[in-house]
C-alpha cells in the first residue's frame, strides 16, 4: 500500500500556516509563555575555568525576599552524556569551565533571584586550566577529568584516556605502502578553525511544573525525547515521570538538539510546588553556547601519475570543551567527510575529541562537516596545484560515484556528484579562476564539492482520520523555523490520503501523545518523520478502502483517494466522499487511525576498518556543489562575494520555495562562519564575545541572492525519494570562499574565520 | 512616578521604576510579547516598536521618557482579517522561518515603505541594518518588500 499514490501530488509551494501569527506578534514561543503565576529562576555560574570548590553555602540566599527554592549538585547527582556519562548538571567538587552552573535559584521575580544568586557564598581553590588543544595534549597537562576511568561508557569500543575524551579511527587498506611508492606526489596541509555561535534568536528557555507526581516540561528544544531521557537520568526518576511539550521554537540550528536548562527548572518546580521559568540571558547564550567546535585538521594525500588519490591520512582534533557532548558522536563524521567525497585507495583517519577547561561545544548545522569540507577542499586545490591539474577536472575525475567505496567501505549508489558538477559548469562556464576585477581588486573563483549525511534513526507517527474528513498527524516533531512541520509533513500526509494539506492538523510535540523520536536535526525530519507518517497513512488507507470497497461493491485495489473522495480509479465522480466512508466506518469498525514507524536498518560497511564509530556507514548521503566568485581588497583584506551558486542534491523537492529559503539562509550562515563570526577565549577561560557588538553576524547589506539548482533523482531511502534540505546548504560555504580567496590572493588560506585582518595579513605575507 | 501614554490606541498609565525598559513593561506588564528580547543592546531590532511614529528599539527606552507618547507595537499593526501590505507580502513570498525577528522587521519596513514607496534594493538593505535575521539570509525578505515598490496601493497602516 505504500506509495500507492502519485508522489508528485505531494509537490507544491504550500504556504506556512504559522506565518500570519508570527508576523502579527501572536506566536507564543517558550520565552513568551511565563505569566504572573510563574516563578523566575537564574543560574549561579562559576567565574573561573578550573578550580576545586572549597565552600558552597546557599543558606544566606534561602532567606532572601521572594526566594522559593534553591538547588545544587545534591539535588541532581546523575551524570549524562553521549557515548560517556561524564556530565553532571551542577559542578560538585570541581569547576571545569567558566560559566558552569553551581546552583539555581527560583524567586518571585528575576531581580529577586539575581540578588539571591549574589548572596550564595562560593569559595574556590584555583587550579591551572587547560584552555587550548595543545595545552590539553601536552605530556604533563592537568586532567580535566581526573576520574575519567570511572565514568559509565554508554557506547563501547573507543579508545579514551586522559584529556582524550574519545578517539575514532578508520584504517582501510595499507596507507603506509601507498605513501612509500616512488611514483606518487605527496601533498600535506594543516588547517585550523574557530568556534561558531548559533545565535538562535530565542535563547534556550524552559518552563517546568510538577503535577500529579510527574514533571511537565515546556521547552524550546529540537529533541523532546532527549530532554525526557536526560531529565529522568540526572534526576534519577523514571522516564515515564517526565512529559515534554514544545511550543514554536525561535531557531535552533543544532543548539537545542541537547538537553540544556530543562533539569534545573524541573528540580525547582518539584521543590517549590510552582511553575518555574528559566531563560538564558543573551550574555549566557554567548558565553555558554554549545558552539560548532574549534578544531585542527591535518591531511596528507598520495596522488599517482594518473591523478588518482591512492592514499590519505588525516588527523583531526576537536575541542569538546569541558564535557564530551556531541563531539564524541561527531568524531565518527570526520571519516565520512575527509575520506568521503573522493575515491581513495586507502585511508587512515584518526579523530580525537579533546577535553579542555572551556564551555562545552555541541551540534551546529552540518557540524564538523563544515570545517572538514573547508580543510578537504583547500587540500584538494593544493593537490591540483602540486600535480598541475585543473581543479574542476580533478574533482570531475575523482568524486565518488556509482559503485565506489566510502570511508568505511560502504558502496555508494548512483553517480550524483559528477553530474552535479557538470550542471554547475554548464550553467556557469569557468573563464578564469584568478585575476583582477575591473576596479583593481583581486578576483578569485572556486567550485567545491561536499558530502554529508541525513541523520536517520527512529521516528513514530499516528494519523487519526476525523469525522469531517480531515486528518490529525501526531508526532514528536518540532517546528524550529525550517517549515518542515508546516509544509513537507502535511504535504506528505495529504498526498497519501487524497486530501488538501490544509485539512491535515499537525499536533505540536508532546511526549505524552507521540511516540519516540530522535529529534529535529541532521536533516532528518522530512525523511524519518515523513516515512513514519507515510506508514501511518498506509494503515489508514487500508482500513478506509476496506469500508469503501464494501460500500461501492468493488475491490479495494480498484480504489484511489483523491480530492477528499474515494473514487474507482480512472472514473472521477464514481465514488463517495471520505466523510461518508468515515461515517460508515464509525458504525461498523469504529474510527479510523493508523500508526507508523521508521528507522534506517543501517548500511553495511567493511568489517573491522572503523573503531569508536557510532554508525558504520551513512544511510542517506547528501551532496552539494558550490561555486563562488570573490573580490578581495589587497589593503583592507575585505572580501566581497560577487556571486554564489548552489547545486544541491535534494532527492525529490517537495516544496521548492521552502528549500530556497533554507539555501539562502544556510549559505548566509556559512558566510558568517567563513568571514566574520569569531569566538575567542580569554586567559580566564571565558568567551570574549558577550553580545552582538563583538560577535558579528551577517546583516542584510552583507549578503547577496544565492543562485540555486535543485538536483533531483539521486537514490534515497526517504519517503517519495526525499532527502533533508535544510542542513546541507551551509556545508561547503567556508570551503568555497576559502578556495576562492586563495585563488584571488595566491596565498595558502588555512584558517577560519577569514576576517579582513587575517586576509590582509596573509596578503602581506606575514605568518598568521 | 506615573507615566501616561497611548498604547496601540488605548490610554495607559504606568507607575513603576522609571528606569524599566519599555520592552520589559510591554512584555511583563501588558503581556504584549510580539516585541522580543534578543540582544538587549539595540543591535538586532527584534523589539522594534513605534514611538510617536518613529521606529525605536524598546529595549533601550526607559519608561520615564514616555510621558504623553503614542506607542504602537506589532500587536497594533494589521488585523486578523487584513494584514498590512508588508505582512501580506511576507506571507505571499513565504519568507517567514523561525519568526522571532519578523515583528521587528514589519515595524521597520512598514515605516520605511511609507516614506520610501519606490526604494532600491540597496536602500531596503540599509533600512534593515538594525534588524538582524539568523534564519533567512535576508534576500527573500527584500524580494517581498520590492514587490510593494510601485504597487497600486502604497503601503498604508492597517490597524485594529
Amino acid at each position: 500500500m505504500k506509495n500507492a499514490h502519485d508522489p508528485s501530488l505531494a509537490v507544491m509551494d504550500l504556504p506556512r500556516r504559522d506565518a500570519r501569527d508570527k508576523l502579527r506578534g501572536r506566536t507564543r514561543y517558550t520565552v513568551d509563555q511565563a505569566g504572573p503565576e510563574v516563578l523566575h529562576a537564574v543560574l549561579l555560574r562559576a567565574t573561573v575555568a578550573s578550580a576545586r570548590i572549597t565552600r558552597l553555602d546557599v543558606t544566606p540566599a534561602l532567606t532572601m525576599a521572594g526566594v522559593h527554592a534553591i538547588a545544587t549538585h545534591r539535588d541532581a547527582p546523575g551524570l549524562h552524556g553521549i557515548g560517556i556519562a561524564d556530565h553532571p548538571i551542577f559542578a560538585s567538587d570541581i569547576v571545569r569551565y567558566h560559566g558552569e552552573p553551581l546552583a539555581v535559584i527560583a524567586a518571585e521575580t528575576l531581580a529577586q533571584a539575581r540578588r539571591a544568586a549574589n548572596a550564595v557564598i562560593v569559595e574556590y581553590e584555583a587550579m591551572p586550566p587547560v584552555l587550548t588543544l595543545q595545552a590539553a595534549l601536552a605530556p604533563d597537562a592537568p586532567l580535566v577529568h581526573p576520574g575519567w576511568e570511572s565514568y559509565e561508557v554508554l557506547h563501547p569500543g573507543a579508545t579514551r584516556g586522559g584529556n582524550i575524551a574519545w578517539e575514532a579511527r578508520v584504517d582501510r587498506g595499507d596507507t603506509d605502502a601507498a605513501f612509500a611508492r616512488d611514483d606518487v606526489t605527496i601533498v600535506e596541509g594543516t588547517y585550523d578553525v574557530g568556534r561558531q555561535n548559533h545565535l538562535s534568536f530565542e535563547p534556550r528557555a524552559v518552563i517546568a511544573s510538577y503535577e500529579d507526581g510527574r514533571f511537565h516540561i515546556q521547552t524550546s528544544t529540537q529533541a523532546p525525547w532527549t530532554v525526557k531521557h536526560v531529565v529522568a537520568r540526572v534526576l534519577e526518576v523514571p522516564e515515564s515521570a517526565v512529559r515534554v511539550t514544545v511550543p514554536a521554537v525561535g531557531g535552533g540550528f543544532g543548539l537545542k538538539f541537547d538537553c540544556s536548562l530543562e533539569p534545573y527548572a524541573a528540580i525547582l518546580a518539584r521543590k517549590s510546588g510552582r511553575a518555574v521559568s528559566l531563560v538564558n540571558s543573551r550574555r549566557e547564550e554567548m558565553m555558554t553556547c554549545l558552539c560548532r567546535e574549534n578544531a585542527e585538521i591535518h591531511i596528507r594525500s598520495a596522488i599517482d601519475a594518473e591523478g588518482e588519490i591512492v592514499a590519505r591520512e588525516a588527523s583531526v582534533l576537536m575541542d569538546c570543551g569541558a564535557y564530551g557532548g556531541e563531539q564524541v558522536f561527531l568524531t565518527t563524521m570526520t571519516a565520512h567527510t575527509l575520506a568521503g567525497n573522493y575515491r581513495l585507495g586507502a585511508a587512515k583517519i584518526v579523530t580525537r575529541a579533546v577535553y579542555t577547561n572551556t564551555p562545552p561545544n555541541g551540534a551546529f548545522r552540518a557540524c564538523n562537516g563544515v570545517y572538514n569540507t573547508f580543510a578537504l577542499e583547500r587540500h584538494t586545490d593544493e593537490i591540483c596545484a602540486a600535480i598541475g591539474m585543473d581543479p574542476f577536472e580533478f574533482r570531475r575525475r575523482n568524486v565518488i560515484g556509482d559503485g565506489d567505496i566510502g570511508a568505511t567501505g560502504q558502496t555508494f549508489q548512483g553517480d550524483v556528484l559528477a553530474p552535479m558538477l557538470d550542471r554547475m559548469v554548464d550553467k556557469y562556464p569557468v573563464e578564469r579562476r584568478s585575476g583582477r576585477w575591473p576596479d583593481g581588486r583581486l578576483y578569485g573563483r572556486a567550485t567545491t564539492v561536499g558530502t554529508w549525511f541525513i541523520f536517520v534513526g527512529p521516528s513514530a507517527a499516528t494519523v487519526n482520520l476525523n469525522a469531517d474528513g480531515s486528518a490529525t498527524l501526531v508526532t514528536a516533531g518540532v517546528e524550529i523555523g525550517s517549515g518542515t512541520m508546516m509544509q513537507s509533513l502535511p504535504q506528505i500526509v495529504a498526498a497519501n490520503l487524497g486530501i488538501h494539506p490544509d485539512a491535515v492538523i499537525v499536533k505540536t510535540a508532546d511526549t505524552d501523545a507521540a511516540g519516540r523520536d530522535l529529534g529535529v536535526g541532521g536533516g532528518r525530519t522530512t525523511v524519518s518523520i515523513g516515512a513514519a507518517s507515510e506508514a501511518a497513512c498506509a494503515e489508514v488507507r487500508e482500513k478506509l478502502l476496506i469500508v469503501a470497497a464494501r460500500l461501492l461493491q468493488t475491490n479495494a485495489a480498484a480504489l484511489v483517494l483523491t480530492n477528499g473522495r474515494v473514487e474507482v480509479d480512472g472514473k472521477p465522480g464514481s465514488g463517495m466522499t471520505l466523510k461518508a466512508v468515515i461515517a460508515e466506518a464509525e458504525l461498523t469498525t469504529g474510527p479510523i487511525a493508523g500508526s507508523g514507524a521508521f528507522t534506517a536498518p543501517g548500511t553495511t560497511a567493511m568489517p573491522g576498518c572503523a573503531t569508536g564509530h557510532f554508525i558504520d556507514a551513512i544511510d542517506i548521503p547528501v551532496f552539494a556543489v558550490h561555486d563562488c566568485e570573490v573580490a578581495v581588497d589587497e589593503i583592507s583584506g575585505r572580501c566581497e562575494i560577487l556571486s554564489y551558486r548552489v547545486v544541491q542534491d535534494v532527492g525529490r523537492a517537495l516544496n521548492r520555495r521552502a528549500i530556497h529559503g533554507q539555501i539562502q539562509g544556510g549559505v548566509v550562515q556559512g558566510i558568517g562562519y567563513a568571514l566574520t563570526e569569531e569566538v575567542t577565549i580569554g586567559p580566564d577561560g571565558a568567551v570574549d564575545q558577550t553580545g552582538l557588538e563583538s560577535y558579528r553576524v551577517p546583516l542584510a547589506g552583507d549578503v547577496l541572492p544565492i543562485d540555486f539548482e535543485l538536483y533531483e533523482g539521486a537514490p534515497s531511502l526517504g519517503p517519495l525519494g526525499t532527502k533533508g534540505a535544510g542542513e546541507v546548504p551551509i556545508l561547503n560555504v567556508a570551503a568555497s570562499l576559502a578556495c576562492a580567496i586563495a585563488n584571488a590572493t595566491g596565498k595558502p588560506v588555512a584558517s577560519l574565520p577569514m576576517t579582513p585582518e587575517r586576509i590582509a595579513t596573509l596578503i602581506a605575507g606575514e605568518a598568521l | 512616578m506615573t507615566v501616561s501614554f497611548t498604547l496601540n490606541g488605548r490610554a495607559r498609565s504606568f507607575s513603576g521604576d522609571p528606569r524599566a525598559s519599555l520592552l520589559e513593561v510591554l512584555r511583563d506588564t501588558y503581556r504584549l510579547t510580539g516585541a522580543k528580547e534578543v540582544c538587549g543592546e539595540g543591535f538586532c531590532g527584534a523589539c522594534m516598536v513605534r514611538i510617536d511614529g518613529h521606529p525605536a528599539t524598546a529595549c533601550l527606552v526607559p519608561m520615564g521618557t514616555l510621558e504623553g507618547s503614542d506607542l504602537r507595537t506589532i500587536e497594533g499593526i494589521g488585523t486578523e482579517a487584513e494584514l498590512n501590505p508588508v505582512q501580506q507580502a511576507f506571507v505571499d513570498f513565504d519568507v517567514v522561518q523561525c519568526g522571532m525577528c519578523f515583528p521587528g522587521m514589519v515595524m521597520t519596513l512598514t515605516h520605511f515603505m511609507k516614506d520610501n514607496p519606490h526604494p532600491t534594493r540597496e536602500a531596503v538593505k540599509s533600512a534593515l541594518t538594525g534588524n538582524i535575521c539568523r534564519c533567512t539570509g535576508y534576500e527573500r525578505i527584500i524580494d517581498a518588500v520590492m514587490s510593494l515598490s510601485g504597487a497600486a496601493h502604497p503601503v498604508t497602516e492597517v490597524q485594529p
